[in-house]
């Protein structure tokens, strides 16, 4: 085993910090994120770490609320579009024919719209909230993903050891279970790694835009929402969760990187 | 031939997505809850009222020929009317389109004229083990940060510090060019930071795949500089994944271009659907993400054109493969 | 004074050593077969005749010297001009090696200047039908793609030509034309070539020397009849018995039980050791040093005995 990089060991320190903190807001740890602690609007201080908002809460138990919501919801919604698109992108890729076409088709009409234009669309179905929140992570998530895991099956099912499985006489589950998965495994945690970031993305603009998750419920797209009606009085309302937006995206981003360099390292050339 | 053969399947291919587009937007939206004639006519209509807009509208044939209808209309460039307004959408969609369509523009520009460049740089120069931890960070950051923090972040600054440049107004171009830009700068800058950091590293992995071909290693050892290289071979080459990248940028810009258009108050397309979903206004809503989504089609048959002009293979493959 | 001297050159990638001090000459005007199966470090070795490696090789040892200037010494700017002036190269597969995007005429323009006539260049290695100037690379067969990947390396009169297997990736029937095409050219302009090949009789009967290589170094070098018709050492004479003069050529060499070592380091005695008939308790641990016998320098240990045998085959261990 090759020793993980630097970048890629900060960004997963950096994602146990995030999901320490968002564990600690469970039992507490940080204050109560509905209690009024003190004056409204104030700066970083001592009894509210990072200001109080304009009810007078504490904005460091709300970024941890937030942390935990944005984060639950964008790994639950991932793990929806892995299943999916290892399901579909398996089978498409290993069966050709009609079937693929027919996934193909629908995954390039998701593709057609931007993320957060069918975010909206998801949301003005559902209705605001966390439902509609997570089905446009997973809505916009799977397209890539299912690409790239049929383009994967399919070179894998063109090797000999999965040949010499089916002319062994194995059923079609055990081919694509024990053969051909492991052989996308590595797809499907690099692109998951991907459809984290996008997916807290899309959950803090969808929350931002008011048609995700709704408060009183924090999330760190709501946070920022609300930040920004005081932003010229109080800024670290938006400072304090866009930092930790910015910083879990981007250690996610990161690992992913990291990942994949070691999945398919690169060959250089000097032109000189 | 064998090229335009090529061309006319992507384009057939692309007509079915738009097809498939406009199913599930029209099913989306008759999915959508709430009576909407309560919406438009308030808690207290008579039944006789909800019977004449379900007819004015078309809502009590069958599914099929209300799709049939809207189908037609949508084809003949008839959105429907606003719920809200009364007014049509398509012309109101028209005259918001210049602010979303520049905003996009300038963002496409500025990924073209810097992340191009940055990428092929960082590419020839890239050394086994990637490049420094500052660089990657530095990158990744770009595409990291979204334009709802981003553009908060920029109106707070600018509203504080104006430093000549307009934040939450905005004047139109016909009007006065120079104060349109000043008004445009800043949303589009916002818009351009994540398309420029993409743009640079789709270019530096297409660049990097380039360069560990026998071609290029040919070239050297002809004993060419790099500039001539790259200049020669190597830019045309890598050309077709990033001008496959700038159309479903385009895309990516057009959603941006929706939440900066809202961060930064400014009157396009985009803030135009946000409000339309707030106020359950159905026929923006479909008007507005079908355009999103067209967009992106049609820039996508174009591109296609085009790569199939940058590289000679790709009729030939067609060809072969068909 | 050679035009080309490789001296106990080590080149290692990230995991592995590709080359283990290897030693090579080539006179003006001469040329020479390297030869070895693959994975002995040939292409390695000739890469880095023009610096030509990946980055991730790195030169561990030693020094290529090209027309007496240090290759891995020079600044960028001076290897750019000696691969201008003194060096060709062409590769293994022609269409590769061609950019895919540009018509045949305008890479050949590229290549020869405002002044350059590309009909005479191409005339030169027997493409005389306008229609290829026209082509794109993926258009052509691979003989007319490695015909005008010569005129490219050739253009300029270059002194030395690295050609890496060049015929490998073509068919037989072109095999010879095109072999026949670099040959003359070269003999024409004074070009020596330094031909990188598994075809053991062609070699024979085209080159001045033969170089064998093995586990990164070159094991026995010197003029082709004696390497060949009176190997020494015993890889050479496995390969020599292996490849008949019945058996023609193109034919490719599989000539020793067991496979070629990997190499992550430098060998502790003699790479060969383990394949070899003929290997005693310090063949193990002992590098073994140039021996000149003959013609030929060999590099093992047990070189002065075996060449006394009429045949190495019938020396019993």
């Amino acid at each position: 085993m090759k020793k993980l990089d630097r970048l890629t060991v900060g960004g997963l320190a950096c994602l146990a910090v995030l999901v320490v903190f968002a564990l600690g807001s469970l039992v507490g740890a940080g204050g109560d994120p509905d209690a009024i602690v003190g004056p409204r609007l104030q700066p970083p201080g001592p009894g509210w770490w990072l200001g109080t908002d304009n009810l007078g809460r504490s904005v460091l138990p709300r970024v941890m609320e937030g942390v935990g919501t944005t984060l639950l919801l964008s790994s639950v919604a991932v793990l929806v579009t892995a299943a999916v698109s290892a399901t579909f992108g398996i089978v498409a890729g290993y069966r050709g024919g009609y079937l693929n076409e027919l996934v193909m088709r629908l995954v390039e009409v998701l593709y057609s719209f931007p993320a957060i234009v069918l975010a909206i669309l998801v949301a003005a179905v559902l209705g605001p909230g966390q439902t509609a929140a997570l089905a446009s992570i997973v809505l916009v998530t799977i397209p890539l993903m299912t690409r790239l895991v049929r383009a994967a099956a399919v070179a894998v099912s063109q090797r000999d050891y999965v040949t010499s499985a089916v002319i062994s006489g194995a059923r079609l589950p055990r081919v694509l279970g024990r053969h051909v998965l492991p052989n996308v495994a590595g797809t499907i945690a690099v692109q998951g790694t991907y459809a984290l970031s996008v997916g807290i993305a899309v959950e803090g603009g969808l929350s931002f835009l008011g048609f995700g998750v709704q408060p009183p419920q924090a999330s760190l797209g709501v946070l920022i929402q609300q930040g920004g009606t005081y932003m010229i009085a109080a800024p670290w309302l938006i400072l304090g969760p866009g930092v930790v937006l910015v910083a879990a995206i981007l250690a996610i981003n990161v690992v992913g990187d990291g990942l994949r360099d070691r999945l398919e390292p690169r060959e250089t050339r000097s032109l000189t | 031939m064998r090229l335009l053969m090529w061309w006319s399947g992507r384009a057939l291919s692309s007509a079915a997505t738009l097809l498939g587009v406009s199913v599930l937007i029209f099913a989306a939206v008759r999915m959508m809850p709430g009576g909407f004639a309560e919406t438009v006519l308030g808690p207290f209509a008579t039944a006789e009222q909800e019977a004449e807009l379900a007819a004015r509208y078309g809502l009590d044939q069958p599914v099929l020929l209300q799709y049939g209808h809207w189908l037609a209309a949508v084809g003949g460039g008839d959105f429907g009317v606003s719920m809200i307004s009364r007014q049509p959408v398509g012309a109101e969609l028209l005259a918001r389109l210049p602010i979303t369509a520049e905003l996009t523009v300038l963002a496409v520009a500025a990924s073209a004229l810097f992340g191009v460049p940055l990428g092929v740089l960082t590419a020839v120069r890239a050394r086994p083990g990637g490049g420094g931890a500052a660089g990657r960070l530095l990158s990744g950051l770009g595409v990291s940060v979204p334009e709802f923090v981003l553009g908060s972040l920029v109106v707070f600054v600018f509203s504080r510090h104006a430093l000549g440049l307009e934040v939450g107004s905005w004047v139109p171009l016909t009007q006065d060019p120079a104060a349109n830009l000043a008004t445009m700068v800043l949303p589009a800058a916002v818009l351009s930071v994540f398309a420029i950091s993409v743009t640079a590293r789709t270019t530096r992995d297409a660049v990097m795949g380039v360069l560990v071909e026998p071609y290029v290693t040919a070239a050297v050892g002809r004993g060419e500089s790099p500039w001539f290289i790259v200049r020669h071979h190597i830019l045309r080459n890598a050309a077709t994944p990033v001008v496959t990248l700038l159309g479903t940028i385009t895309a990516y810009l057009l959603g941006g271009a929706l939440i900066v258009e809202h961060v930064f108050n400014l009157p396009g397309v985009g803030s135009y659907i946000v409000q339309a979903v707030g106020r359950r206004d159905y026929a923006v809503v479909q008007a507005g993400v079908l355009l999103a989504a067209a967009v992106f089609i049609v820039m996508n048959v174009l591109i296609d054109l085009l790569v199939g002009v940058l590289d000679p293979r790709l009729g030939v493959l067609a060809g072969r493969r068909s | 004074m050679s035009l080309l001297a490789v001296r106990n050159l080590v080149i290692d990638y990230a995991e592995t050593r590709a080359l283990d001090g290897a030693d090579l000459d080539l006179a003006r005007g001469e040329t020479l077969g390297l030869v070895g199966e693959s994975g002995s470090g040939k292409s390695t070795l000739g890469s880095a005749v023009g610096r030509l490696l990946p980055t991730t090789a790195r030169r561990t040892e030693g020094e290529v010297l090209v027309a007496g200037e240090p290759v891995f010494d020079l600044p960028a700017r001076e290897v750019r001009k000696l691969r201008k002036k003194h060096l060709g190269f062409v590769f293994q597969d022609p269409i590769a090696s061609l950019d895919p995007t540009m018509r045949v005429g305008n890479q050949l323009r590229l290549v020869l200047g405002r002044g350059g006539d590309v009909r005479f260049h191409l005339g030169r290695v027997k493409l005389d039908d306008p229609r290829v100037l026209r082509a794109y690379p993926h258009q052509l067969s691979g003989g007319m793609a490695q015909r005008v990947a010569i005129a490219m390396a050739m253009a300029t009169s270059p002194e030395l030509l690295v050609a890496d297997e060049p015929t490998a990736a073509l068919d037989t029937q072109v095999r010879e034309e095109v072999l026949n095409v670099v040959f003359s050219l070269a003999a024409d302009a004074g070009t020596s070539i330094l031909w990188l090949s598994h075809d053991l009789p062609a070699v024979a009967r085209r080159c001045d020397q033969v170089a064998v290589m093995y586990g990164g170094r070159v094991v026995e070098r010197g003029p082709a009849r004696e390497v060949l018709g009176r190997p020494v050492h015993p890889y050479t004479a496995a390969l020599a018995g292996s490849a008949p003069a019945a058996a023609g050529h193109g034919v490719r060499l599989e000539p020793v039980p067991g496979r070629p070592p990997v190499l992550t380091g430098p060998s502790p005695g003699c790479a060969f050791a383990p394949r070899c008939a003929f290997a005693e308790e310090r063949c193990d641990h002992e590098r073994p040093q140039p021996v000149l016998v003959r013609e030929q320098e060999v590099l093992c240990h047990r070189a002065a005995e075996l060449s006394e045998a009429e045949t190495p085959r019938e020396v019993t261990a």
